[in-house]
């Protein structure tokens, strides 16, 4: 054989720019590429890096499982930050550059429905945490998610408001956007569909760190019970300034006050008379599996997993025994998760509807007396 | 009658610390005509200067306060060093952006060094209530106002009764005739940095045990604090101070009297109208005034 300049040009030009190959390349290599577009820095990274974490955690356990048919999985991941422009951005990237065969989304509604149009022109299939119910209104059938819906959750924390805790005059607080003003709307139908309408509702902005005027609004208006729509450290601060303010109604919060990045800026006298209506009941008595997950996730990150991250983990697992059974022709696979019912996941037991929602349980639990340890009180279930 | 008296120690308290943020502002602005929209990122890297030698160090609290604030001023002298010398020249535009960026910057490090999850600084008088005409107030909230008229007073001595203060107020009027006095003017920029920098470090201090710590808290009080500034007047240290107030007691009791979905408004209304119709502020120079 003889090395013409051209060919030797060619080769070197090859070399060059064999680490810019696209992904799809290593790909044909043998690696099975997932997408995962999660907020890793900015404001929602507090919860992004418990997805970030969980879904290492799964390709790590589904690779230590033999893979996809002897194909080890890798998941590619692009931050969102706290953006939807930048969450587009994120997911075109893998769009383009990674092509996955599967696609995790982030938690986040608005960002949701920014890259929702662009999965749907690719075809190929997510799952997502966001919970607003439009999400799944709009009918994307390749969009799974893998959390309860707001309105679930909402209608979870009126039943823990009306049953648990006999609410006649409920007050709601929520933080100002989609999750909360969307989760309080359907709380304040569902009060009055009981018959227990409530007295006052009062809004907070995602950046307020005082909420003294809204729950002092609240106690005028002779609220009995307080229902909190919020997000983690927003949540945290609630229920630590309800103490501060001394309110004594019992109070209700949505599942972000509750998890371990929130906890760990609460003492226990700030959740004394506070119940929570939680995606999942994460503690080792649960069962082997959680204890499993629960325990190697605090060896691995050094912190204590949260429900949003196990969802992401279960939806991991869904993905590879979907994948193991179809392949990974995208159709194929899509309706495998379609038809998925009665799925038993560690967090929740998963079945997705034609919406794509695949979550209905949630649980409503309370710190032991004097400490910080939660309690199961109840599991509630939302047809 | 108790919840009035409620919410106006809070919006006091919120003002206080939007009103030590807005000074950090005029401050830099009198003396160096730079807007600095880091103002925010200052009070943050202040708060998480407490975290760091306090939560994590484990410094007791006089010693941890101390050391972050020695910290705080370390930062002053590097921002004018590092930044704003070798802007300097610049075109104002330039500036800001470069202001902008550093913001970013520091949000970003911090988020790298402490990581997302926030954190809970102690106060000296953590748990300390105090029953005020049926109102519960915490003793911290008491002490931020009382911290920040002290500081205030302080800040007025210096500008007014010091040789320091009046040096930095010829530099702040007229840096060319200030040189041909024969002032140390860049030395007296760079304490206008330290300056500001100290003080956003006491707010963040403030701040800490009042919101957590985390890596996202300086954006709004930087949005805030601008809005104190510009309604009191830039440039104007009575001005920062009233702006600073007036944006906190709006802020709670807009939300409580008004709807709590629009209480924002009316600080940024606030501000809105003052821009179009009396740009320079409640106490403000004119801007022809100015050397």
């Amino acid at each position: 054989m003889t090395l013409t300049r051209q060919t030797v040009l060619r080769l070197a030009l090859a070399a060059a720019l064999a680490p810019a190959l696209p992904a799809t390349t290593l790909a044909q290599q043998g690696d099975i590429l997932i997408g995962a577009t999660v907020p890793t820095t900015g404001p929602l990274s507090l919860t992004g890096k418990q997805y970030l974490n969980s879904l290492r955690m799964a390709e790590q356990d589904i690779n230590a499982a033999g893979g996809i048919g002897g194909r080890k999985i890798r998941i590619v991941f692009e931050d969102t930050q706290a953006s939807n422009s930048t969450a587009v951005n994120a997911f075109m990237k893998l769009a383009q550059e990674t092509k996955p065969a599967f696609y995790f989304l982030s938690s986040y509604s608005t960002q949701n429905l920014a890259v929702a149009p662009e999965l749907k022109k690719i075809g190929v299939p997510a799952m997502y945490a966001g919970g607003a119910d439009v999400v799944a209104e709009q009918g994307n059938e390749w969009m799974f998610r893998i959390r309860p819906a707001d309105s679930v959750a909402a209608r979870g924390m009126v039943t823990a408001a009306t049953t648990i805790l006999n609410a006649k005059k409920p007050g709601i607080l929520f933080i100002q956007n989609d999750f909360g003003q969307g989760g309080a709307n359907v709380a304040a139908k569902q009060f009055e569909a009981a018959g227990t309408p409530v007295v006052g509702m009062e809004a907070y902005g995602q950046n307020d760190k005082d909420f003294s005027a809204q729950m002092l609004s609240l106690r005028a208006k002779g609220a009995d019970v307080l229902v909190l729509f919020n997000y983690p450290q927003d949540g945290a601060l609630l229920l630590r300034q309800a103490k501060m303010l001394d309110l004594k109604m019992p109070i209700v919060t949505s599942s972000a006050a509750l998890v371990p990045a929130a906890l760990q800026l609460l003492s226990p006298a700030d959740l004394v008379n506070v119940w929570g209506v939680v995606d999942a009941y994460m503690d080792a008595s649960v069962g082997d599996r959680m204890k499993d997950f629960v325990e190697r996730y605090r060896k691995m990150f050094g912190t204590d997993a949260d429900p949003y991250g196990l969802a992401y983990y279960d939806g991991a697992l869904i993905m590879a025994e979907g994948m193991r059974k179809v392949g990974l022709d995208p159709k194929a696979l899509r309706d495998w998760i379609a038809g998925l019912r009665d799925w038993p996941g560690i967090g929740h037991v998963y079945g997705f509807d034609a919406k794509g929602n695949g979550v209905r349980d949630l649980a409503v639990v309370k710190a032991k007396p004097g400490t910080k340890t939660l309690e199961l009180v109840q599991t509630v279930k939302v047809d | 009658m108790a919840d009035f008296i409620q919410l106006c120690v809070n919006g006091l308290a919120l003002g206080s610390v939007y009103a030590l943020a807005a000074i950090g502002f005029v401050i830099v602005y009198a003396a160096t005509g730079v807007v600095n929209f880091a103002a925010g990122q200052f009070v943050m890297l202040g708060t998480f200067a407490g975290v760091g030698m306090i939560t994590q160090g484990a410094l007791p609290l006089g010693l941890g306060y101390g050391a972050a604030l020695a910290a705080m001023a370390l930062f002053g002298v590097l921002f004018f060093v590092l930044v704003y010398l070798p802007l300097r020249k610049s075109p104002v535009v330039t500036i800001i952006i470069g202001t902008v960026a550093i913001g970013i910057v520091m949000q970003n490090a911090v988020l790298l060094s402490f990581g997302s999850w926030p954190f809970r600084l102690p106060s000296p008088l953590d748990g300390i209530m105090l029953q005020i005409g049926g109102a519960m107030i915490t003793a911290h909230a008491v002490m931020v106002v009382a911290v920040t008229a002290l500081l205030i007073g302080l800040i007025w001595l210096l500008f007014y009764r010091t040789a320091l203060g009046i040096g930095m107020r010829a530099v702040a009027q007229d840096v060319e005739a200030a040189r041909l006095m024969g002032l140390p003017v860049n030395r007296l920029l760079a304490l206008s940095w330290v300056l500001a920098a100290m003080l956003a470090g006491i707010a963040g201090l403030l701040l800490g045990p009042m919101w957590f710590a985390d890596v996202n808290m300086g954006d709004p009080i930087a949005l805030k604090a601008f809005a104190a500034t510009i309604i009191g007047g830039f440039g104007s240290l009575p001005g920062a101070i009233a702006g600073g107030l007036f944006v906190g007691l709006a802020e709670l009791l807009g939300a409580s009297y008004v709807s709590s979905a629009y209480k924002d408004l009316i600080a940024f209304g606030a501000m809105i109208l003052f821009l179009l119709v009396r740009p320079q502020g409640v106490f403000g120079e004119r801007i022809q005034d100015r050397g």
